[in-house]
């Protein structure tokens, strides 16, 4: 498998070889490689990559995936616009 | 009591509304009725109630410190703060990397089925299906219905994930089953053209061309809103991920906080209405003390759904939870669990009976499941338990046909020695004419001989029953039909 | 886990790297930094990362003109190849009140004096930079263009490798819990993974440094507090500075990625790390009414960080009269990153004992002597 053509976070266009050069090179939870990749920063909020980025660290480091990853969500889920917060629904 | 239900879509319904195949389960649990229809009726009754607030297209997006729920409702972000919170936002695909997995034509098998379920659309023509799953398994079947071809379900396990009996459905349409592959590549350009799958033992590798490749590569608890308020979570694979620390009554460890249903641990849809039964009212009992004897039945009702899935049940052992349950051994079911086709031997103990026409019950593997037995007018089919296979009194059995329109797996046929002739269920269009010559297929979708239709009986809930003629030699292998015009 | 070192770094936020790679680059060997969770798991990595030279006192502006110079080069200083996203389109502050533009007139003479070349702006030339804002009560702006904006994720992963490569060993997952003082003066730190040996411990720990001071018997005139903030998801460039007013409360800026971050000074001080409904509902009234065309952008993360503030909101970057071999540089008060360039060269020539690179007071003996001249300008 080509792993430069593999891309792991859709929403921000990373490929599985970015993530596996961070974890070679000591970012060994799926916190960190979010911080200095931006993996898991996208509109899904790492939904969809963070598991695969938690597998492959597990994998590769032999680590359970409980130490690797603890999923932490930050509010708002699904994301809102700032006019749907002040009331304002008005496009002009 | 008032209660308030969110849901981000236009629609009550979530997952159910897209299956449009019968359930499994007990008669109590709406076993034999399509996904589709479980949920109208529960709509139905939410509707009818008064003290429901609906709020649809209205999503959760935060639960914060101070008890204070927000919510997009009509485009305005509003707050709301309950007495008690059911969180029951189900679950979400997993997905797993491999080569050009960008590229168009690379759907997720929710979204697939939402194309084609709730919208009508086919997303393509040529579907490669990755992951043997009951999720992979009942949408191919599905696709397959609306006249996609499917090329091939791809399992990288050694055996079938789904249940048996959805994977014999698929068979007998001529769709492969690859177990120990995964896919390794996407094909095209601009689009998916082609997918290379890899035989992970041998390594040998395969091209398909599809232009449809659909992931059902298993589902995650769906557990944003839950992280948000810190509730503890653990992580167990048997139960899809990470899924919330509870108590036997759904209760997380964040006061007046329950969960309820796949975002608890990816089960199934009768588990999880037992379980949204059993934490609603428990969410109620805390607050009026009553209910507690409705809640114990439940309870009980879900352990006895629970008794021959010891995946769910080991996963549950992990939360202390069931701990000194028994789950019942699995039995082998040889190579039937990776081709998804019984074994000869198993067959022929069916075809045993002198009798001229009696009913066959393809059914070798335990899952909890009964609308045969009461479908029975002559009281053939006996059941031991809920999770038992059903067993055939050929004595009584008058080869009516009424269990092979009601079994959900669609293992149910009727031959006719005499007459030559097999009784079959049939989902798809469009339906063959009295008199008319249809294609008669074996187990793996291969083509018998040409015959004539006998008799179609169209039934209300849409499998029909189609008689066909065939010869003699082929009474045990006809197991699927193709109307060619 | 090396269980003796010359100096031992508690904390692996953005100051804490730095002063790891200024000691190491002095040719400090065998320098330690311990970080309880990951890098820039503290404050750093929950910041605006703002880089502003436009400050009311003296020691800031020295301390941010200093760390700019840096910023600027900082491939030359670490040498090692990593983009810092170091981006300088200006800051632009705006005066709403009598006062703050009084407060503006001096600090602008003040930075011009310390070769700051900041300068004062009419609402209307406020308005060609920034053609969306309200100018609404508007009496005039400062604006100085060499202001900016770095990764902060970046810069710290850019200073640790740099200091690895000097020869720092930097123990992540490692937390500090107790501190082995004898006869007032330190002996070594007990962790999760063991006991280090070592007479000199730098406290770098942000919003968790009061708690080291304790472990040596020490009440340190800080305190922490919650600041909250967002992002939204990322749309093309349409705002060049960060925009920033001290009276209306609020800061916003748009990243080389594209997305807004913002954030204002909250009005009670809050010890959680939780973020607030009552955060964003006031963030989305005071953005949109500033920046009018925010409403059509979707906020997709809010969180929350500590501003570890000190009494006079600059740092102490000291040793500690109480407990020889201890060292501090905390009380950030919101602007630590920024500063944290120049705070690594302050530190290093106090714990060998070098006159200052620059002429600045920042020892903690300063609030005693009572020498105490207050940032008028913090969000
Ligand atoms: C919302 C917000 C916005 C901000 N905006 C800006 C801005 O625009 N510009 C700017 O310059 N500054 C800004 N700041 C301030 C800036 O982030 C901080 O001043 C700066 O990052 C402080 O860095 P530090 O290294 O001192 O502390 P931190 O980054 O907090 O690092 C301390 C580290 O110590 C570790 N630690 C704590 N206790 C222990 C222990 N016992 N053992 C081991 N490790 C321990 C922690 O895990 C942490 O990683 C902002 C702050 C916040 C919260
Ligand atoms: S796939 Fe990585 S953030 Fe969405």
């Amino acid at each position: 498998m080509d792993d430069e053509k593999i891309i792991v976070c859709r929403c921000e266009d990373i490929t599985l070889k970015e993530i596996r050069d961070l974890i070679k090179e000591g970012f060994t939870t799926v916190e960190e490689i979010k911080r200095v990749s931006r993996a898991g920063m996208g509109p899904c909020q790492g939904k969809t990559c963070g598991p695969i980025i938690a597998r492959e660290i597990s994998r590769i480091t032999g680590k359970p995936i409980e130490e690797v990853y603890k999923p932490h969500n930050r509010p708002p889920f699904g994301g809102i616009f700032f006019k749907e917060i002040v009331g304002e629904t008005d496009e002009k | 009591m008032n209660v308030a239900i969110f849901e981000e879509k236009e629609f009550l319904g979530g997952q159910l509304i897209k299956q449009t195949h019968k359930f499994f389960g007990s008669k109590d649990e709406s076993a034999g009725i399509r996904g589709i229809y479980i949920a109208k009726n529960l709509i139905n009754e939410i509707e009818k109630t008064e003290n429901i607030d609906l709020y649809l297209n209205s999503m959760v997006m935060g639960y914060y410190e101070d008890g204070v729920i927000t919510a997009l409702v009509n485009n305005k972000m509003e707050k709301f703060i309950p007495k008690k919170v059911i969180i029951a936002t189900g679950a979400f695909e997993k997905s797993i990397p491999f080569e050009n997995d960008d590229l168009p034509g690379v759907f997720g098998a929710g979204a697939v089925q939402t194309l084609m379920n709730v919208y009508g659309i086919l997303p393509g023509k040529d579907v490669l299906m990755i992951g043997s799953g009951n999720i992979g398994l009942i949408v191919s079947y599905q696709l397959a219905q609306a006249r996609a071809n499917v090329k091939g379900i791809v399992e990288i396990s050694d055996h079938i994930g789904g249940y048996l009996v959805h994977a014999s459905k698929v068979r007998r349409l001529g769709i492969p089953i690859y177990t120990q592959h995964t896919i390794v590549k996407a094909l095209g350009k601009n689009k998916v053209e082609g997918a290379i799958i890899e035989n992970i033992q041998t390594h040998e590798k395969k091209e398909i061309s599809c232009d449809v490749i659909c992931l059902a590569t298993g589902l995650m608890p769906l557990s944003d809103i839950l992280n948000q308020i810190n509730c503890e979570m653990k992580y167990i694979p048997e139960l899809g991920g990470f899924v919330p620390i509870r108590d036997e009554n759904l209760k997380t460890t964040v006061e007046n906080v329950f969960v309820a249903g796949d975002v608890a641990g990816i089960e199934e849809a009768t588990a999880a209405m037992l379980e949204g039964e059993l934490t609603g009212l428990y969410a109620a009992y805390e607050i009026t003390g009553k209910f507690d004897k409705r809640i114990n039945t439940i309870k009980e009702r879900l352990k006895d759904l629970r008794k021959t899935s010891s995946k769910v049940v080991n996963g549950l052992k992990k939360l202390n939870l069931y701990e000194d349950f028994i789950v019942e051994p699995h039995e082998s079911l040889g190579d039937l669990h990776k081709t998804g086709i019984p074994e000869e031997e198993k067959i022929e103990n069916l075809l045993s009976s002198k009798k001229e026409r009696f009913a066959i019950l393809e059914c070798f593997q335990k899952i909890p499941c009964n609308p045969c037995v009461s479908s029975c007018p002559t009281n053939a089919i006996k059941m031991d338990g809920l999770n038992e296979i059903p067993k055939l009194d050929y004595d009584k059995c008058i080869g009516c046909g009424n269990c092979v329109a009601v079994c959900p797996g669609l293992a149910i046929f009727v031959i006719d020695k005499k007459k030559e002739s097999v009784i079959l269920p049939y989902e798809f269009y469009p339906l063959p004419e009295k008199g008319e010559f249809v294609e008669i297929l074996d187990r793996e979708g291969n083509l018998l001989e040409r015959n004539q239709v006998l008799s179609i009986r169209k039934m209300k809930d849409k499998t029909n029953l189609i008689e066909v003629k065939v010869s003699k030699e082929n009474l045990k292998h006809s197991r699927h039909i193709r109307v060619v015009r | 886990m090396k269980n003796r070192a010359a100096v031992v770094i508690i904390g692996g936020g953005i100051n804490g790297v730095s002063i790891a790679y200024n000691l190491a680059k002095a040719g400090v060997k065998d320098v330690i930094v311990l970080e309880k969770k990951f890098l820039a798991y503290g404050a750093t990595g929950r910041c605006g990362a703002g880089v502003r030279q436009q400050w009311g006192t003296k020691q800031n502006c020295i301390l941010s003109r200093e760390s700019v110079k840096i910023f600027e080069n900082i491939k030359d200083e670490l040498k090692v190849d990593i983009d810092i996203e170091f981006k300088q389109k200006g800051y632009l502050l705006l005066a709403f009140t009598e006062k703050e533009w009084n407060q503006f007139h001096k600090n602008v003479q003040l930075q011009n004096s310390l070769g700051i070349n900041s300068k004062l702006l009419s609402p209307q030339e406020a308005k060609e930079i920034v053609p969306f804002l309200n100018t609404e009560k508007l009496l005039g702006a400062a604006y100085y263009e060499k202001d900016g904006h770095a990764n902060p994720f970046l810069t710290t992963l850019a200073y640790a490798k740099a200091a690895e490569k000097l020869g720092v060993k930097i123990y992540k997952g490692v937390e500090v819990f107790d501190i082995h003082v004898k006869e007032g003066k330190i002996k070594g730190v007990y962790t999760n993974h063991g006991y280090i040996a070592t007479e000199k411990i730098v406290n770098a720990a942000g919003g968790w440094s009061q708690e080291i001071g304790k472990m040596v018997g020490v009440d340190l005139p800080v305190y922490s507090e919650r600041h909250e903030i967002l992002a939204t998801e990322p749309v093309n460039e349409i705002l060049g500075p960060m925009v920033m007013s001290f009276s209306y409360n609020i800061y916003c800026q748009q990243t080389p990625h594209g997305s807004f971050v913002m954030g204002y000074g909250p009005k009670e001080t809050s010890k959680s790390m939780r973020s607030t409904w009552q955060f964003l509902e006031t963030m989305a009234k005071k953005v949109t009414y500033l920046l009018p065309p925010t409403k059509n952008l979707r906020v997709v993360r809010q969180w929350a960080g500590y501003y570890n503030i000190s009494p006079d909101r600059q740092p102490i970057v000291s040793s500690c009269n109480e407990v020889e071999g201890f060292y501090m540089a905390i009380g950030f008060s919101g602007h630590g990153f920024m500063l944290a360039p120049a705070v690594g060269v302050i530190m290093k020539d106090i714990i060998l004992g070098n006159k200052l690179t620059w002429d600045v007071v920042l020892d903690i003996g300063r609030f005693e002597r009572n020498e105490i001249i207050k940032e008028p300008s913090v969000v």
